[in-house]
């Protein structure tokens, strides 16, 4: 039982939400994950609707989210009647929304994409990802535009980080007081370390994600590398790490080379990558 | 010590205290030492402890990592054992502790709630929220429990419903907050690595205090271990001593939530294990329950570390202690003196004509399921949509809303069968740990074979569901079911189980992302083919049900009257066994292990007068289905945009009826 967008329009309560219209050669798109929100944005489309648009603009930042774009709800769980009615004609997600396929598939045709793969580079599936989007949103002139801009980006910032030298970078995050996430060579933030040249400290095993969740002690293996610490900090680790003895006696800490980053989406696509990158040379 | 905590003869067959603690230590201190050896080489330990500058990044991982790990594996596990000897005497009832009275969960939930809300509550004190959140749980304990007396099965029950339902509320917090999600995962598992010595130095004095202050009651305590005239006749004021009492308990129980989080079983275990090792007296008790304690964390934190190995992820040691302690507590329980018996449920008045409630029930039914379909939320708020609207929304709102009725039936009829096998009031496939059993066969199928199927999860979660319930009547045996008994080792059990689960989340394998919907009891993912599947399993497994009704009814008058009225009790249990395991299995796979529905529907059909045993399944069966539908309605809009998972929402309903339903005078175990 079809229905035409106004009365759908008026079923959802407002005409801004469902009746958006449309650019021209451009499917209305609705996007469950991150990573594909910001590369859609990137490519300069507007997804009717997106997930958690409070958390995107906290943990994400960038490219910034216009007004109009309904918000689904948990990533982990979008609301697919509302998702039904904001007729998208294409979704995008990712292969953890598996178990809502079948779902998804009834309200639009669904485009999978992994940026994490077992043994992938994911700044290297976020090219390709890049690419397949831009051809299914008819936006593939952007999408070429957007990735010679990334490889002069590289050029530009490899040049910058330079003077770094043969000291190894260690990309982390706290998840509290204790504990942090260290990134590896197959996160977005590894890949996109040795896209630049720069190395990576942290070598240890990680996880399908590319990051391992391990307590300051462990940080204690790589006396040599500077830190490169990714914000928001939790508040518990705001208050303490400065009487933190363990924390205050790292090399990099006594030393001064730990630097606090803007937040920055680890599990993102190019345009995280972009702005790592581009954080990473500005500090 | 009551009669409640008293031992049997066989037990004394094991060795003395002294000996069980040595042989906790002395593995844990090679442990520890060869740990540090690994970090520094043993010559240079003095150095490093004197030295405040000393070896360099070895040194200081030696000093302010490892050492006060060690420290606080001790404080945190005398502190959790004294807490535990404390509850247990003072509410004469040996399976009292922290997290089964729902302190440690109350304490969990205020903390995530101060984080996300009031993060300055938490930065001016985080034992101060731990401590009000535990004791707003043990006081709600207790005055659900009031009226009856806080008898130890009914504290227990009551210590159920609100850790459960405090658990359900922190795991909505933390779905509406995902990328808080590690943090509160790591801390619900209990961590233990340290950065300094600052929590140990904020724990010592508190428990030396705490300690103190046990010792200054050890005269009273005794007193409350006795029935209440005999203590009031000595003198003894009963309030204050109890509150003094408790409020030590709490706050001990508090601080290492704060300090740490969520560290199961060695509140319960370790009193246990003195008692079992023929520890008598309040004094010699709280000592020893401490002492093992110590022991028995600091061991299970140096296999922790010995698992972790140098390289490896983190594995949180509070849910290694669950893992360790679970098969320990199984073995013990049965060693356990049996507990009173509890008084035989008597709830509600019989109908006189229950089956005219069940046929009503059934008749407003499609009443209900019609409204639960129009019944919606978008931007502009509630609705309810009719015609063609109710028809387009069909194809999204029906087949979750069929899918869960299916499981909340289900889930009602294994509890009811439960209930009557054991004539145990406080049986519930979630309690028993029927849920998390389904959830462990569900996580190994996910690790061995790559994209299961629908029916081969079935099988899993039934397998689970069975393997649990099976263990469950081996450890309960001896005892005869008895109820106190019964629920420790379901407890128990589902402790065991969710630490599996919960071990392999923290991983951050990606095969563990649809364990998380399933934990919580999403709905939102289920299509026709899952409303089908699960229409058609409670199709199939409910009818035949009803013609064990003369089990039903026998069973819970007692084995020897059963077997007198020519019933043979062993086989008539696994007549029962087998249904109630697949039916919670099939109903756990499709709405998650947390829904109270198993628990709660038999005793909103007793509460309605249906006491018959056909009468009450056939009520509790419908029940089951309308409040598993309501939370699947209510779910879709509560938190529009964001939907709340309708398991965690039955949960959420659940929780707060049954507290109502323990409070009222008639009302209980």
């Amino acid at each position: 039982m079809k229905l035409g967008i106004a009365r759908r329009a008026a079923v959802l309560g407002t005409l801004a939400l469902g009746a958006r219209p449309a650019e021209a050669g451009t499917p209305r798109v609705a996007v469950t994950d991150w990573g594909l929100t910001e590369t859609v944005l990137a490519l300069g489309t507007t997804p009717v609707a997106a997930a958690e648009l409070q958390g995107y603009a906290e943990w994400v930042r960038e490219p910034e989210m216009p007004p109009g774009v309904a918000d689904l709800g948990l990533r982990s769980e979008p609301n697919l009647e509302l998702l039904h009615r904001t007729s998208p004609e294409l979704v995008l997600a990712t292969p953890q929304f598996a178990p809502f396929l079948p779902r998804l598939e009834r309200v639009a045709p669904v485009a999978t994409f992994a940026t994490y793969t077992p043994d992938g580079n994911p700044l290297a599936r976020s090219y390709d990802i890049i690419r397949e989007i831009g051809r299914l949103l008819g936006r593939e002139a952007a999408a070429r535009t957007l990735l010679d801009r990334a490889g002069a980006a590289w050029t530009e910032r490899a040049g910058q980080l330079s003077p770094l030298g043969a000291r190894p970078l260690l990309v982390a995050s706290f998840v509290d007081a204790r504990h942090l996430r260290a990134y590896g060579g197959n996160s977005l933030f590894g890949a996109t370390l040795s896209r630049l040249g720069v190395s990576n400290a942290w070598t240890a095993p990680t996880n399908f994600w590319g990051f391992a969740t391990i307590p300051i002690e462990r940080l204690a293996a790589v006396p040599d590398a500077s830190f490169r610490i990714i914000q928001p900090l939790p508040p518990a680790a705001r208050t303490s790490l400065q009487h933190n003895r363990l924390w205050q006696s790292l090399p990099a800490v006594r030393a001064g080379r730990v630097i606090m980053m803007p937040p920055c989406w680890a599990f993102g696509g190019l345009p995280s990558a972009m702005r790592f990158a581009r954080l990473l040379s500005h500090g | 010590m009551g009669e409640a905590v008293a031992l049997n003869p066989s037990a004394l067959r094991l060795s003395r205290p002294a000996l069980l603690l040595g042989a906790l230590l002395l593995p844990a201190a090679l442990l520890c030492a060869s740990r540090l050896a690994e970090t520094l080489p043993v010559a240079l330990w003095w150095a490093a402890l004197l030295e405040q500058e000393g070896e360099g990044m070895a040194g200081a991982v030696f000093r302010h990592a490892l050492l006060p790990r060690a420290a606080m594996a001790l404080l945190c596990g005398a502190a959790l054992a004294l807490s535990g000897a404390i509850l247990q005497q003072v509410l004469r009832n040996p399976i009292a502790s922290p997290l089964t009275l729902g302190i440690s969960s109350g304490a969990q939930l205020a903390l995530g709630a101060a984080m996300l809300w009031a993060p300055s509550l938490i930065a001016l004190s985080r034992e101060a929220v731990a401590l009000a959140g535990g004791a707003i749980a043990l006081l709600l304990v207790a005055a659900l429990s009031w009226r009856r007396g806080l008898a130890p099965a009914a504290v227990v029950l009551a210590g159920l419903v609100v850790s459960l339902t405090a658990s359900a509320l922190a795991s909505a917090l933390v779905l509406m907050n995902g990328e808080y999600l590690t943090s509160l995962l790591i801390w619900g598992a209990g961590s233990l690595a340290q950065a300094g010595w600052d929590p140990a130095l904020a724990l010592l004095p508190r428990l030396a205090l705490a300690g103190a202050a046990a010792a200054l009651l050890r005269r009273p305590l005794v007193l409350l271990g006795l029935d209440d005239a005999s203590a009031k006749s000595l003198g003894l004021s009963l309030g204050l001593s109890r509150a003094v009492a408790l409020g030590v308990a709490v706050w001990l129980a508090a601080a290492v939530v704060a300090e740490v989080g969520v560290i199961g079983f060695v509140g319960l275990g370790a009193p246990a294990l003195a008692r079992l090792t023929g520890v008598r007296g309040m004094g010699r008790m709280m000592a020893w329950s401490a002492a093992f304690g110590a022991a028995l964390l600091w061991l299970a934190d140096g296999f922790v570390q010995l698992a972790q190995g140098v390289r490896g992820d983190l594995l949180p040691t509070g849910a290694a202690t669950a893992v360790l302690g679970a098969p320990i507590l199984l073995w013990l329980i049965p060693r356990l003196g049996a507990g009173r018996p509890a008084s035989n449920p008597a709830m509600g008045t019989a109908l006189l004509r229950p089956w005219l409630l069940v046929v009503l029930l059934a008749a407003i039914s499609p009443a209900l399921i019609w409204l639960g379909l129009a019944l919606g939320r978008g931007i502009q708020g509630w609705w309810l949509a009719a015609g063609a609207e109710w028809m387009e929304l069909l194809p999204w709102r029906g087949p979750r809303l069929a899918a869960a009725m299916a499981a909340g039936a289900m889930l009602a009829a294994s509890g009811t069968l439960l209930q009557r096998m054991t004539g145990n009031p406080m049986a519930g496939p979630e309690v028993l740990g029927l849920g998390a059993g389904a959830g462990f066969g569900l996580t190994l199928l996910l690790i061995l074979v790559p994209a299961p199927g629908k029916v081969a999860q079935l099988l899993a979660t039934g397998g689970g569901a069975a393997l649990a319930l099976a263990v469950l009547l081996l450890v309960a045996r001896r005892g005869g079911l008895a109820p106190g008994r019964l629920v420790l080792a379901g407890v128990s059990l589902a402790a065991f189980f969710h630490a599996l689960v919960a071990g392999f989340q923290a991983t951050g394998d990606p095969r563990a992302v649809p364990l998380l919907g399933w934990i919580t009891g999403s709905t939102s993912r289920l299509g026709p083919d899952d409303a089908q599947l699960a229409c058609l399993l409670a199709v199939v497994l409910l009818p035949p049900l009803f013609f064990a009704g003369r089990l039903l009814a026998l069973l819970p008058l007692g084995d020897g009257v059963a077997s007198g009225l020519g019933l043979r009790p062993g086989a008539a249990r696994l007549g029962l066994v087998i249904p109630a395991a697949l039916l919670a299995g099939a109903a756990t796979l499709i709405v998650g292990p947390l829904s109270f529905v198993g628990l709660m529907a038999p005793h909103l059909a007793r509460m309605l007068g249906l006491r018959a045993p056909l009468a009450q399944l056939a009520g509790a069966i419908l029940l089951g289905a309308l409040v598993m539908g309501s939370a699947d309605v209510l779910g879709r809009g509560l938190a529009f945009p964001f939907q709340l998972p309708a398991g965690l929402v039955a949960a959420l309903i659940g929780g707060p009826y049954l507290m109502v339903l323990l409070a009222r005078r008639d009302g209980g175990a």
